[in-house]
């Protein structure tokens, strides 16, 4: 598929001709006669960020993961396969919102992909969202965090497969607040993910019977955060929890080691990846608590995959991988099911199905948001002393139950 | 009152790494003319640098702040022989075009071979506790990173004020056409000097290295602040870049401390007004055009 | 220029190029027909919504090269002028319903009055102190975005910009057709450009970038001169950000980031400095590579980039477009080449 790229001026001319059939056809959808599937394959594209921030956490490895998934599938099924030729093409959006645009318009319509997986960025996984409404044809986020996507910007085609902002403010601020830590400061930047997520803390919080105390904003991006964490830790509360991500977040936790609270003072993290652990070691993160949407070394399931995919790509599972290969599996199993590869058809099957494989424990495609609804975890990173191998970082303190993780349909705002 | 003091010190521990790094960016722009958009890339490779060393070679901070420079010096030097060189005859935006392109590849290169998502470093030894006087706790680390870079811009300035070299290379600095006009051969000076200005921007990395995060990126925020602070200090103006790096180190802190959403927004309202009222910058001369 | 930078030999301006006006009025009717053809034949031979981003990069490169190339100002925060009118755009098409060139236009218009007082600021310094105050101001609009939530959307972007056209449904819902809709805006910039360039109020911008002591002495108010090529340029660059916005239907903080003030210079010059043609054919090469190594598997899109940077400014420094005029000039003959040189001079 790559190498026919290089030819791809030459194919811009050819294909021009199919690109205005295409238009000239109701919304440049597959041509349905029912039951069939389009151009005798099923494609399945992985959109995700394979140079910048997100490349480790998701990146070229979950394009693999994808892989895995179609092989597995393709050997479960051998015989009654619904199509033997099942394709997987890649794009890079590097975090750009126009390019993830663009591209999702290309594979979509010049690539015949049949669905879009990953796409973190939240402005880029929106972006997308709305051309899977207007192509009519499947899209599966798992890579951004934004409840938009279920909430008010959520349409037909489009799915959140893995976490949200919510998941994260219920795992960490209620279940830390149920677990004792009554009194909270949270310091978050102040900009509209650091807003919402200390919004969702406060809801969970106080419902959990805690309060926060006090909620110091910080400017974004920033990487001096040692005025805000004395201030934070200036009356001495039970948890400091952080709305930060990324470099920021990294920022933070070395200054707030630096601090010499981190003792007395629990740190909770809204937003965290193993990649995050992994890249500054566990010691700087120890006893950190944040919420996870899956663990690679949590039971004996997850551990037997997390081998396989550690025999292709050398390195373990983040979440987002596993997550990628869960959605590819089961929109295989969906278009199975339907004997087509029609959006709405695949739609038709994913809405309301119960799944449990290694990664949904007790899931549920939700239909009336799209919401995929699971088990989540609490996570406390380990202290150097206690990592028995490499990337073992994570204990798993407690089970979020899938009904209680993420948001009650009735708050999502989405009408589709 | 305190707190005060604290955010006082804090402005004044950050104002070091914009110091630093601002007066390598006056002193090439002096000499040469050459306005280094990749100093910001630089200050990066000092702070990857460092974790590099600790990881491959396990040398750690204090080695660091000794091989680092040295090593961007010469990188330095090679830059200027192969790049920058060629285009000082010629329009100043050139080199701030090339120095641009420069730095897209750097980022790029360096997010290749040590990822994206950031590299460990350890606080150095000796300097993990924290100091309390009076009613201060403050970072021992970042005490001596705000005293170390005050004491290195001093030895800098002593250096250009009582050496031959630094009165030849503050001479170019401040009027190239005069010093050229005493038979001083300011083209000598040339290469080492950028070599310097570049060795400036790395030691601010890996002062920053410890309390930072390590990333590709991380000097693509801090390049635009610098130009802040040369555009306040007067680019010409040696004195200028480090009083105008302590000024923006502490305007950030404040701004932190008081309305945090618009510290960064207050730096360049700041650059505004001393565009306003003092085009030239608060330590530069009039333009003479 | 400050007194630093006259230090410096120039053997070569930033714009040693300036327009071809002695052609053939023939030789110049048929160029500007092939160029139109090549313009609407586009989206025949290149996917539509790409398309569409090589004509609002390529416009974008222009309004910077009327700065640059004519006039001897490099801005480093056209970002600014992109980004906002973009967001206004999407503003006004949300909130309005008008059709999208009403909006589009609303944005370039929002631009300009941004750019005055920017540029009022910005042109009390010449050379690179301009490019660093225009970069720093872009900064700061950049901050001023990410804060106003309600009206941009944050991070998530300003989302579902309609391309509402009269109920037309084909533009508003096909790339190729929104194409054509939108094309009038696009020409539309760039006329204004050719226009700017090539009237008397040009020829003083272009005395102003060789010598603005002596435009000074002739008794142009040189200041006042810049100002409003800023604006113009910035209203440019504002119909440029609207036609982009609209076409992928969002806008988000990345058009107002620094980097995209980088890439559009970057484009300018790889074009072909003071050629004005030269960008469009600069936002070609760039949008088509980017493209490409999107698909490529080939990670690192700053290490191509970069290093054409580094290549074109150390050997190619007329661009695409200069270095080709070069070799046909010298393909037709010495006396072209020595009228070339006696017009340099």
């Amino acid at each position: 598929m790559r190498n026919t790229k290089m030819i791809s001026l030459a194919a811009m001319v050819a294909s021009s001709g199919l690109v205005l059939t295409a238009c000239g056809s109701a919304g440049g959808g597959p041509s349905s006669d029912g039951g069939k599937i389009s151009d005798d394959k099923i494609v399945l594209a992985v959109l995700n960020d394979q140079s910048g921030v997100y490349k480790d956490l998701s990146g070229p490895n979950s394009v693999e993961a994808v892989k895995m998934a179609v092989e597995d599938w393709k050997a479960a099924h051998k015989d009654d396969a619904v199509s033997k030729n099942i394709e997987v093409v890649t794009a890079d959006h590097q975090n750009k919102p126009d390019i993830a645009n663009t591209k999702a318009q290309e594979l979509y319509d010049r690539q015949k992909a049949d669905i879009i997986l990953d796409v973190p960025t939240s402005s880029a996984a929106l972006a997308v969202a709305t051309q899977a409404k207007a192509k009519k044809k499947v899209y599966i986020n798992i890579g951004a965090g934004t409840t938009a996507l279920t909430g008010a910007q959520c349409n037909k085609y489009t799915f959140h497969w893995a976490y949200d902002t919510y998941m994260l403010a219920k795992g960490t601020g209620g279940t830390l607040t149920k677990d004792g830590g009554k009194k909270w400061n949270v310091v978050y930047p102040d900009y509209a993910f650091g807003q919402d997520m200390t919004k969702s803390f406060e809801g969970q919080i106080t419902t959990a019977g805690g309060a926060i105390g006090q909620k110091v904003p910080t400017p974004f991006p920033n990487d001096n955060f040692a005025t805000y964490i004395t201030k934070a830790a200036a009356d001495k509360p039970d948890v400091i929890g952080t709305m930060h991500a990324g470099g920021d977040l990294i920022n933070f936790v070395k200054q707030y080691n630096q601090a010499g609270i981190s003792d007395q003072i629990k740190l909770a993290v809204g937003l965290m990846f193993i990649t995050d652990i992994h890249s500054l070691g566990a010691e700087q993160f120890k006893g950190v608590t944040f919420t996870e949407a899956w663990y690679w070394n949590f039971d004996e399931q997850n551990r037997k995959w997390a081998d396989k995919f550690q025999e292709r790509t050398k390195t373990r599972p983040s979440f987002a991988h596993a997550a990628n290969y869960s959605a590819a599996y089961n929109y295989l199993e969906a278009v199975q099911e339907a004997g087509s590869d029609k959006g709405d058809d695949v739609v038709a099957k994913l809405e309301g199905k119960k799944i449990n494989d290694f990664f949904l424990r007790n899931g549920e495609v939700r239909a009336a948001d799209h919401r995929v609804i699971h088990d989540a975890y609490l996570a406390e990173v380990k202290p150097a002393a206690e990592v028995k191998e490499e990337w073992d970082y994570e204990k798993i303190v407690a089970t979020i139950p899938a009904a209680d993780a993420f948001k009650p349909v009735a708050e999502s705002g989405c009408s589709m | 009152m305190s707190a005060f003091i604290q955010y006082t010190l804090q402005g004044l521990a950050t104002g070091g790494f914009y110091a630093l790094a601002a007066l390598g960016l006056a002193v090439i722009f002096g000499v040469m003319g050459v306005v280094n958009f990749s100093h910001g890339a630089m200050y990066m490779l000092g702070a990857v640098g460092s974790a590099v060393l600790l990881d491959v070679a396990d040398i750690p901070f204090w080695g660091a702040l000794v091989i680092v420079p040295i090593l961007l010096f010469l990188f330095g030097v090679l830059v200027e022989r192969l790049l920058v060189r060629w285009l000082l005859k010629l329009d100043p935006l050139y080199n701030f075009l090339l120095t641009f392109g420069l730095t897209l590849l750097i980022v790029d290169l360096v997010k290749r071979k040590y990822g994206v998502s950031g590299l460990p470093y350890e606080l150095p030894a000796g300097l993990e506790g924290r100091v309390t006087v009076g009613g201060l706790s403050l970072s021992s680390y970042q005490l001596f990173a705000a005293f170390f870079s005050v004491a290195l811009c001093v030895a800098v300035w002593l250096l250009l004020t009582k050496t031959r070299i630094g009165m030849i290379v503050r001479a170019s600095t401040e009027d190239a056409e005069r010093t050229r006009a005493l038979g001083i051969n300011v083209g000598r000076w040339v290469t080492p000097v950028f070599g310097f200005g570049i060795a400036l921007a790395g030691v601010a990395g890996v002062l920053a290295a410890p309390f930072r995060a390590i990333t590709a990126d991380m000097g693509s925020n801090f390049i635009i602040i610098l130009f802040a602070v040369v555009v306040i200090g007067g680019l010409g103006s040696i004195l200028g870049a480090v009083i105008a790096g302590f000024l923006v180190g502490l305007v950030e802190a404040y701004g932190q401390a008081y309305a945090p959403s618009y510290a960064q927004v207050l730096i360049f309202v700041l650059m505004a007004a001393v565009v306003l009222v003092r085009p030239a910058g608060l330590f530069g001369r009039e333009e003479a055009s | 220029m400050s007194a630093q930078l006259t230090e410096t030999t120039r053997v070569e301006t930033a714009a040693s190029a300036a327009p071809d006006r002695k052609l053939n009025p023939f030789v110049r009717a048929g160029a500007l027909v092939i160029a139109l053809l090549a313009v609407l034949a586009l989206p025949w031979l290149i996917y539509p919504p790409v398309a569409m981003d090589i004509m609002a990069w390529g416009l974008f490169a222009i309004s910077i090269d009327l700065l640059l190339g004519f006039t001897g100002l490099l801005s480093f925060g056209h970002a600014m002028f992109w980004g906002t009118s973009a967001y206004v755009t999407g503003i006004i098409a949300t909130r309005s319903g008008l059709p999208f060139h009403v909006a589009i236009l609303g944005g370039a218009v929002v631009a300009m009055l941004l750019a005055v007082p920017t540029g009022y600021l910005a042109v009390r310094r010449t050379g690179i102190y301009f490019a660093m105050v225009t970069l720093a101001f872009a900064q700061m609009i950049f901050f001023i975005a990410n804060q106003a939530r309600d009206l941009t959307g944050g991070e998530n972007g300003l989302q579902g910009i309609p391309k509402s056209f009269f109920g037309v449904e084909l533009i508003e819902n096909e790339p190729f057709y929104f194409y054509y809709a939108a094309l009038p805006l696009i020409l539309l910039g760039a006329f204004i450009a050719w226009r700017t360039v090539s009237s008397p109020f040009g020829r003083v911008l272009l005395a102003i970038r060789d010598n603005p002591a002596r435009a000074r002495a002739l008794g142009y108010d040189v200041e006042r001169y810049k100002i409003m090529v800023f604006v113009i340029s910035a209203g440019i660059a504002g119909l440029a950000g609207g036609v982009f916005s609209v076409s992928h239907g969002f806008a988000s903080l990345q058009e107002l980031i620094w980097q995209t003030s980088g890439k559009v210079v970057l484009i300018t010059v790889l074009g072909g400095i003071g050629t004005l043609w030269g960008g469009p054919l600069g936002a070609a090469v760039v949008v088509l590579l980017e493209d490409y190594l999107a698909s490529s598997g080939f990670n690192g899109i700053g290490i191509i980039t970069g290093t054409i940077f580094v290549l074109i400014v150390l050997l190619f420094r007329k661009g695409i477009w200069g270095t080709v005029a070069d070799l046909v000039a010298r393909i037709r003959g010495r006396a072209a080449t020595a009228a070339q040189g006696k017009r340099d001079a």
